[in-house]
C-alpha cells in the first residue's frame, strides 16, 4: 500500500458518509494503522456535499486534508460527487468506486440544472482516473432491507478492490461495536455483497 | 468509548470526543456551553455520559451564561468546562473580562472551537486574540492525542495559576478524527462548597470579585508569568528538524499537521524544521529565542489572523541582539493567504517557493479537464431547507405578505437554519444577517427611523433558541422604545441548526431529564409586545396574519410561527400526508403556472420531470407536510391524511 | 401584437408607474396578486410569453389589431372610437332598480341580459371596506347590490378571469376603459389558445376621466367615519367641482382639487375616456340630471340595448350632436393628453423597445391635429 494512502468518501448529507468513514477508519485502526479522518459536514443536513478525507499510514498520522491531486481511492456514495472530488483531488492513477443511485441537487430537482446520464458520467469519470467502477449499492441495500446499508456496501466495495489492508474479521469486530447484535449479520451481508459487486461492476 | 477503562489503548476519536475524554480524565464536574458548529459534540458527548460520570452538563441560554455557570462550578472548587464556537467568545467576553480579574478556584477551561474558512459559520472569527486581550493562557492542540492530553493538562494549569485557561480548537481538529491513546479516568466525585468568608484579598477564601482592580490585575499578570515558566518546559511545544534549519516553520493547531505534511511531501525534512507550539499565549520567550537564533528564515503558518506572527515578531524585536537578523514569511508578506482555512497545499506552496523545491500538485491539463467535466456534469448542490421544513412555508408567507403590502418591507435575520432565506431556498427574503439575535436589534433600530422618512415595514426573524440567546433583550428594547416592527419567531422546537440541542423553551435538558420549559409567547406578552401565533403550514392564514399585523398593528409586535423542525425526533420519518401530483391536472410550464412548485417553492420532495413536463412527488424524499398542495394554483397536488 | 412575458410587465408596467391596477393579470396564474387596489408580483416567472403581457392594457396594445377583433375595422381617430349610435338612457320601471350611480342604465342592462339568459354571470365591482373589489354575480337580484361607482382603482378584470376559470361561458362585464381594453385584448385570444371561444357575452364600458389611488382614497374616507356606512359617492357635473359623499346620516363635500391629488400617475397616460372597446359604453349626461349617455358600439350591443328598451328595462332618447359636443371635446382632450404623455416617454410605436400603444401614424397625427370629426 502507498503510504500514506489517501481515501476520500464523498456523498450528500444524510447518506451516512461520516459513519462510513468511521467504519473504514476503525477497521484500519484495528489493523494497526494510523488513521486521520477529516470531515466536512457543516451543511450536511441541508442538501450539501459531504466529504471525508481518510489518511492511512503505517508510520504516523497525517493531516486531515489530502493535498490537491493526491487521492488514491475515491468512494462515492453519490455518482456526481465523484466528479467534483476528482476535479480537486484526482489524478490519472486514482481508483473510483461509485454508487449508481443519484441524489439530485435541488437545482436538478426543480428543473434548472441537468443531471448527466450514468454512461455519460462514467465516461467523464473514466477520463479522470485509472479505474472507475459503478455499483448499484442503493438498490442492493434496499433489497437487503434498508437503503442506509448502501454505505456498508460501498465500504465493502472499497475493500473488494483489494487496495486496502482490511479483512472481514476486523470489519466485523468494528460493526459489532457499533450496531446492535441483531443487525450484525445484515451489515456483514451488505459488506460481503459490496466486495462481490466491486469485482463485477455495472457495464456501460 | 468516552468512559472506556482501556487505558493505554488506542482508539480513533473525533477531536471533540478527544477533548471530552480529556475533560473526563481531568475529573471535570461541570460542563456548560451553547451549541455551535464545530463545538457542539463536546457538550453532547459529555451529556451522554453525564449520569454515569457524575457530571452536571448544561446547554445554557447563551455563551455568556454558560461561562457564568461554569465559573460557579469553579468558584465552588469543582473542575469546570465551558464550550462554544468562536463567535460565542464575543458574547461571553464581558463576563470573561471580569472573571480573569477575580480569578478561579477549581480548574476552569474555556474551549472555543474556531471555524477558519467559515465552513459552517457566517464569520471567520478569531478567539486567540481574546486570550491576549484577557491576559490568560492559550493552548492549541496540534493533533488528536494532544486534544485529549492538553484538555486534561489545561485543568491542572488553571488550578496552578488560579485562572481560566483557554484551549482553542478548530474545525479540522474538532471535526476530524485520529488515533488517541486513552489515559486514566478520574472518577473522584469532589464535593462543592463556595467559601467567601476569608479575607477580601484572599483569592481562595474571600469573596470572588474584581476589586481592587490594580491589585487583582497585578496578581493576574503574575499568574501569567507563572504560566510562561511552565510553558518553557511544556512537552506540547516541540521542535522537529535539523539543528540549524535553512527554514524554521513556527506553527500550532491543525496547521502543524499541514506543515509536517508539507515538509514530508517536499522531502525537505532535512532542510527545514518545525517548531510546533502548543502554548501560544503567552509565548515562552526562551524557547523561541533559542529557535529563532538557529535559523535565518522563519515561516509562520497559522489560520485567519497573524496572531503568532505578530507576537513572535515583537519577541524577536525585543531580542534582536541575541537572535540576529531574520527574514519572516507569513501572512503579512503574503506567503500565507490572509483569509480562509489552511491546508497542506498552502504550506507546500510556501515552502517550495522559499526553499526553491519544485512541486506539482495537479498537472495543468488534468486540472483543466477536471474543471470542465465537473462543471458540466456535476450540477451544483445549492443549500436548501429540508423537505417538510417549516421555514420554507414561513418565508413563503412572509415574502408574499410583504409583496402584497407593496411598501418595500424587508426582513432582518440572524443565525440559524433560517439564515438560508438569503438564498432561493427562502426566496431571498432576508436582507440583513449578522450575529445571534441581531435581526431583532437591527429591526428595533429601523423601526425608529419613521421620522427620517423610512416608511418600509420592518420585520425580523429569529429562531426559538436564538430568541432566548439574544433576541429577548432586543425585543425588550423594541417594546420599551416604541419601535415599529414585527418580530417573527420561527419556533421549530429545538436548536435545529446544530443538531437539536434543547433550549429553555424545551422541557428537557442536555441529558434528556425533564425540566420546566419557558413559554415564548408568555415571555413576549409580559415584555409588553402584542403577540400572535400561527401555524406556518397553514400558508393562507399565515400570509393573512402577517399582512394584517404589518398593516393594522403598530409598535413592537410578535408573531410566533410554530411548527416542529422536519428533522426533529418527533417528526422524522413520519408523514402526516400522502402527497401526489395528478399529472392530468398539472400545468407544468404552461402559462398559468410555470412550475411554481418546483421552480419557486423548491421543496426537494417535488421533482420536475422534464420528459413528461409535469411535476411529481419523490415519495422517498417528501416528508409529507402537505404544504405544496396549497401552493399549486391548479389543485394538481393532492394530499390525503396518513392513517396512523 | 407582440406577446412577451412577466419580465416586461414587471419592469415596463408595474415598476414604471404605468399599471392601472385593472387586475387583468391577476388570477391567471400564481404570480400576480392585487391588494388594496395595487397589482403586485410574487416571486418571478421565467416564461417569455404569457397572458399577463398579452392582456395588459399597458403593454404592446395594438389599437388597429384590437379594433379589427372587436369591430372588424381599423382604429379611427374619432372622439368616441367605433360606434353605431349614441343615445341618452336611463333605467325603466321594469328594471326595478332603486339605487344606482347616475340613471341606472348599466345595472338595468346587466339585469335584463341575465334575466334573458344573454349572460350567465356578471362581473361587477362592489365596495369592500372602502376598496373596490370584483364580484361575480350569478343572480339578477344581486346586480343592484353592486350598483354605484367605486372611484378608486379596482382590479375588476381579476373577477373576469375568475369567472372564466370557473367555467362561465357567457359573461357580462362592467368596466372602466382600461379594464375594457384588457378584456378586449383577452377576447382576441392573443396567445392562440386552442378551442378558444370568446367568453364575454356583453361588455359594458364606463366613461372615465380618472380613478383614485385606492389606499389613499380609503384613508381619506376612513378619516370621515366608518366606510361601511358610505351610501354614495358622486361627482356632480361641472360647474360644480366637488365630490359628494353620503354616509349613513351625514354628507360631506370635498373639493375636487383635493381629490385630484389622489389620482395615480398611471391615469395620466390614459387615452381612452369612453371605453372604446366595449359593446356599449355608458356615462353621465352632463348637465342633464339623472340621465346617462350610452354609446352603442357593436351589433350585439345594439340588439341587447334595443330589446331592453322594448322590454321597458331602459328608456332611451335621441341625443343631438350639440349635446354630445362637451363629451367629444373631453374625450379628444384625454386622447391627446394621454398619447402625448406616452409619446414623450417614447412609449408610442417605439421601435426596438416595448411600446404601450401601437397606432397607425396617420391616425395618431389626426388625433393630435384635433380630431377630424370633433364638433
Ligand atoms: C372610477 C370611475 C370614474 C368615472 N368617471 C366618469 C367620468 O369622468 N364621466 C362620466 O360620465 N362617467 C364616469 N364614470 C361613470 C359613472 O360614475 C357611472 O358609472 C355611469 O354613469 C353609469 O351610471 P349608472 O347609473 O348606469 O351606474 P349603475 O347602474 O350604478 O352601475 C354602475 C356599475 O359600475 C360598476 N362599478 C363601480 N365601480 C367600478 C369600478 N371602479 N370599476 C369598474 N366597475 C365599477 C358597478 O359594479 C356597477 O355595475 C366613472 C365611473 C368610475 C367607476
Ligand atoms: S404548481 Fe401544480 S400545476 Fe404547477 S407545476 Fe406544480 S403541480 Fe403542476
Ligand atoms: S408534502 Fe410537498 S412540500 Fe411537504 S415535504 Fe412533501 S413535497 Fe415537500
Ligand atoms: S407568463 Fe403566464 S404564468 Fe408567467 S407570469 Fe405571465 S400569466 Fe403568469
Amino acid at each position: 500500500m502507498i503510504d500514506p494512502f489517501n481515501i476520500i468518501i464523498t456523498g450528500v448529507g444524510g447518506q451516512g458518509n461520516v459513519l462510513a468513514a468511521r467504519m473504514l477508519g476503525n477497521t484500519l485502526t484495528k489493523a494497526g494503522y494510523y488513521v486521520t479522518i477529516g470531515e466536512t459536514f457543516g451543511a450536511s443536513q441541508r442538501g450539501g456535499s459531504v466529504m471525508s478525507h481518510l489518511r492511512v499510514s503505517k508510520e504516523s498520522s497525517w493531516s486531515p486534508q489530502i493535498p490537491k491531486g493526491k487521492a488514491h481511492l475515491i468512494i462515492a456514495l453519490e455518482p456526481i460527487e465523484s466528479l467534483r472530488v476528482l476535479a480537486a483531488y484526482g489524478n490519472r492513477d486514482v481508483k473510483v468506486v461509485s454508487n449508481t443511485r443519484p441524489i439530485y441537487p435541488v437545482g436538478v430537482i426543480c428543473g434548472d440544472l441537468a443531471y448527466p446520464s450514468l454512461p455519460d458520467l462514467n465516461t467523464a469519470v473514466a477520463q479522470l482516473c485509472d479505474d472507475a467502477r459503478f455499483i448499484n449499492a442503493t438498490e442492493e441495500a434496499v433489497a437487503l432491507g434498508h437503503p442506509i446499508l448502501s454505505n456498508v456496501i460501498m465500504v465493502g466495495a472499497a475493500a473488494g478492490l483489494g487496495l486496502l489492508p482490511i479483512d472481514d474479521e476486523s470489519f466485523k469486530s468494528v460493526i459489532s461495536e457499533n450496531v446492535p447484535e441483531s443487525k450484525i449479520d445484515i451489515n456483514m451481508k451488505a459488506y460481503r455483497k459490496g466486495k462481490e459487486m466491486a469485482v463485477d461492476p455495472v457495464k456501460f | 468509548m468516552l468512559l472506556s477503562k482501556s487505558e493505554g489503548k488506542e482508539f480513533l476519536l473525533m477531536g471533540n470526543q478527544a477533548i471530552a475524554r480529556g475533560a473526563l480524565e481531568a475529573g471535570v464536574s461541570v460542563a456548560a456551553g451553547y451549541p455551535g458548529t464545530p463545538s457542539s459534540e463536546i457538550i453532547e458527548n459529555l451529556a451522554a455520559v453525564a449520569p454515569d460520570a457524575d457530571l452536571y452538563v448544561e446547554w445554557s441560554v447563551n455563551e455568556k451564561v454558560s461561562l457564568e455557570v461554569a465559573a460557579a462550578g469553579s468558584f465552588a472548587g469543582l473542575r469546570s468546562l465551558c464550550v462554544m464556537k468562536q463567535n460565542g467568545v464575543n458574547v461571553a467576553s464581558d463576563f470573561l473580562l471580569h472573571l480573569v480579574l477575580s480569578g478561579t478556584r477549581g480548574g476552569m477551561v474555556l474551549i472555543p472551537c474556531d471555524d477558519p474558512g467559515a465552513i459552517s459559520s457566517v464569520n471567520e472569527g478569531e478567539s486567540r486574540y481574546f486570550a491576549r486581550l484577557m491576559e490568560i493562557p492559550l493552548l492549541e492542540p496540534g493533533d488528536f492525542q494532544e486534544a485529549k492530553d492538553m484538555t486534561k493538562w489545561a485543568f491542572e494549569l488553571s488550578e496552578e495559576i488560579s485562572n481560566v485557561v483557554m484551549l482553542r480548537s478548530v474545525t479540522r481538529l474538532s471535526h476530524a478524527s485520529g488515533n488517541v491513546k486513552l489515559g486514566e479516568l478520574n472518577r473522584a466525585k469532589p464535593s462543592a462548597k463556595f467559601n467567601f468568608s476569608g479575607n477580601l484579598l484572599d483569592a481562595k477564601t474571600g469573596p470572588v470579585i474584581t476589586a481592587p482592580v490594580p491589585f487583582r490585575h497585578t496578581q493576574q499578570q503574575a499568574k501569567l508569568k507563572k504560566a510562561i515558566d511552565l510553558f518553557e518546559r511544556s512537552p506540547f511545544n516541540r521542535y522537529e528538524g535539523p539543528e540549524n534549519p535553512e527554514l524554521l516553520i513556527i506553527t500550532s493547531s491543525a496547521c502543524y499537521l499541514y506543515s509536517r505534511e508539507a515538509l514530508r511531501v517536499l522531502d525537505a525534512e532535512k532542510r527545514a524544521g518545525i517548531l510546533k507550539l502548543g502554548t501560544t499565549w503567552p509565548l515562552p520567550p526562551e524557547l523561541l529565542k533559542k529557535h529563532l537564533a538557529a535559523a535565518d528564515k522563519i515561516l509562520i503558518v497559522e489560520e485567519v489572523l497573524p496572531f503568532l506572527e505578530e507576537n513572535i515578531k515583537i519577541l524577536a524585536m525585543e531580542n534582536i541582539d541575541s537572535i540576529g537578523k531574520i527574514k519572516f514569511f507569513g501572512k503579512n508578506n503574503g506567503t500565507i493567504p490572509s483569509v480562509n482555512e489552511m491546508n497542506p497545499d498552502h504550506v507546500i506552496k510556501a515552502v517550495s517557493s522559499i526553499l526553491n523545491i519544485p512541486y506539482t500538485g495537479m498537472p495543468e491539463e488534468y486540472e483543466k479537464s477536471g474543471q470542465i467535466l465537473s462543471f458540466t456534469k456535476s450540477p451544483n448542490r445549492e443549500l436548501t431547507f429540508c423537505p417538510g421544513c417549516p421555514h420554507r412555508a414561513s418565508y413563503w408567507s412572509i415574502n408574499r405578505a410583504l409583496t402584497l403590502n407593496g411598501k418595500n418591507g424587508f426582513v432582518c435575520g440572524d443565525i440559524g437554519c433560517y439564515t438560508m432565506a438569503i438564498l432561493p431556498a427562502g426566496f431571498g427574503t432576508i436582507k440583513t444577517a449578522h450575529s445571534m439575535g441581531s435581526g431583532t436589534g437591527v429591526a428595533s433600530g429601523f423601526g425608529k427611523l419613521k421620522s427620517f422618512g423610512l416608511n418600509q415595514p420592518v420585520v425580523s426573524v429569529c429562531g426559538d433558541s436564538t430568541f432566548f440567546h439574544a433576541g429577548m433583550p432586543a425585543l425588550v428594547n423594541a417594546v420599551h422604545n416604541g419601535s415599529d416592527m414585527l418580530l417573527v419567531i420561527l419556533d421549530n422546537s429545538g436548536t435545529a441548526m446544530t443538531g437539536f440541542q434543547p433550549h429553555p423553551g424545551i422541557p428537557s435538558d442536555a441529558a434528556g431529564n425533564k425540566l420546566p420549559s419557558v413559554d415564548i409567547e408568555s415571555v413576549c406578552r409580559s415584555i409588553g409586545a402584542k403577540t400572535f401565533t400561527t401555524d406556518p403550514f397553514n400558508i393562507s392564514e399565515t400570509e393573512k396574519k402577517v399582512l394584517d399585523i404589518i398593516e393594522n398593528e403598530t409598535g413592537a409586535r410578535v408573531l410566533i410561527m410554530r411548527q416542529g423542525c422536519a428533522l426533529s425526533p418527533e417528526k422524522k420519518g413520519k408523514k402526516k400526508y400522502n402527497v401526489s401530483v395528478d399529472s392530468n391536472i398539472c400545468k407544468g410550464t404552461d402559462c398559468g403556472c410555470n412550475r411554481l412548485c418546483t421552480r419557486v417553492f423548491r421543496c426537494p420532495g417535488l421533482v420536475w420531470n422534464s420528459s413528461t413536463g409535469k411535476a411529481v412527488i419523490d415519495e422517498i424524499i417528501c416528508a409529507g407536510c402537505g404544504v405544496c398542495a396549497d401552493i399549486c394554483p391548479s389543485g394538481a397536488i393532492k394530499r390525503s391524511e396518513v392513517m396512523s | 401584437m407582440q406577446v412577451k412575458g412577466s419580465k416586461e410587465i414587471r419592469a415596463g408596467v408595474l415598476d414604471s408607474g404605468l399599471c392601472t391596477g385593472c387586475g387583468a393579470c391577476v388570477s391567471l396564474c400564481p404570480y400576480y396578486a392585487t391588494h388594496k387596489g395595487k397589482t403586485v408580483m410574487h416571486f418571478s416567472c421565467t416564461r417569455d410569453e404569457g397572458r399577463c403581457h398579452a392582456h395588459c392594457p399597458r403593454a404592446e396594445v395594438n389599437l388597429d389589431m384590437l379594433s379589427s377583433v372587436i369591430f372588424g375595422e381599423e382604429y379611427s381617430a374619432e372622439p368616441f372610437g367605433s360606434y353605431i349610435s349614441i343615445y341618452t338612457a336611463r333605467a325603466g320601471d321594469k328594471a326595478g332598480l332603486s339605487s344606482f350611480q347616475t340613471a341606472g342604465t348599466v345595472s338595468a342592462l346587466m339585469k335584463f341580459s341575465m334575466e334573458k339568459g344573454y349572460i350567465d354571470s356578471a362581473v361587477l365591482t362592489k365596495n369592500d371596506n372602502g376598496f373596490g373589489v370584483p364580484v361575480i354575480v350569478n343572480d339578477p337580484s344581486g346586480i343592484e347590490k353592486a350598483s354605484g361607482s367605486r372611484y378608486s382603482v379596482s382590479p375588476s378584470v381579476k373577477g373576469v378571469n375568475e369567472a372564466i376559470n370557473s367555467g362561465r361561458k357567457k359573461i357580462g362585464t362592467v368596466s372602466t376603459p382600461c379594464q375594457t381594453l384588457a378584456i378586449a385584448q383577452m377576447r382576441g385570444n392573443p396567445v392562440k389558445q386552442e378551442n378558444f371561444i370568446d367568453p364575454i357575452a356583453l361588455s359594458v364600458g364606463l366613461f372615465c376621466t380618472w380613478a383614485l389611488r385606492a389606499s389613499d382614497f380609503t384613508d381619506l374616507l376612513k378619516s370621515m367615519g366608518d366606510v361601511s356606512t358610505i351610501r354614495k359617492l358622486d361627482i356632480p357635473p361641472p360647474p360644480s367641482s366637488v365630490m359628494e359623499i353620503e354616509t349613513g346620516n351625514k354628507s360631506y363635500i370635498i373639493p375636487l382639487e383635493e381629490i385630484r391629488k389622489l389620482v395615480p400617475e398611471a391615469c395620466s397616460y390614459c387615452h381612452d375616456m369612453t371605453a372604446e372597446f366595449a359593446d356599449i359604453s355608458v356615462g353621465v349626461f352632463e348637465g342633464r340630471n339623472k340621465q346617462n349617455i350610452a354609446i352603442i358600439r357593436t351589433e350585439r350591443g345594439r340588439k341587447i340595448f334595443d330589446e331592453a328598451v322594448n322590454a321597458g328595462y331602459l328608456i332611451r332618447e335621441e341625443i343631438s350632436s350639440k349635446d354630445i359636443a362637451p363629451l367629444a371635446a373631453a374625450s379628444i382632450n384625454k386622447k391627446k393628453k394621454g398619447l402625448a404623455k406616452l409619446a414623450d416617454a417614447e412609449l408610442v410605436n417605439s421601435e426596438g423597445k416595448d411600446a404601450v400603444i401601437r397606432i397607425k401614424k396617420s391616425t395618431l397625427e389626426s388625433i393630435f391635429k384635433g380630431g377630424a370629426l370633433c364638433c
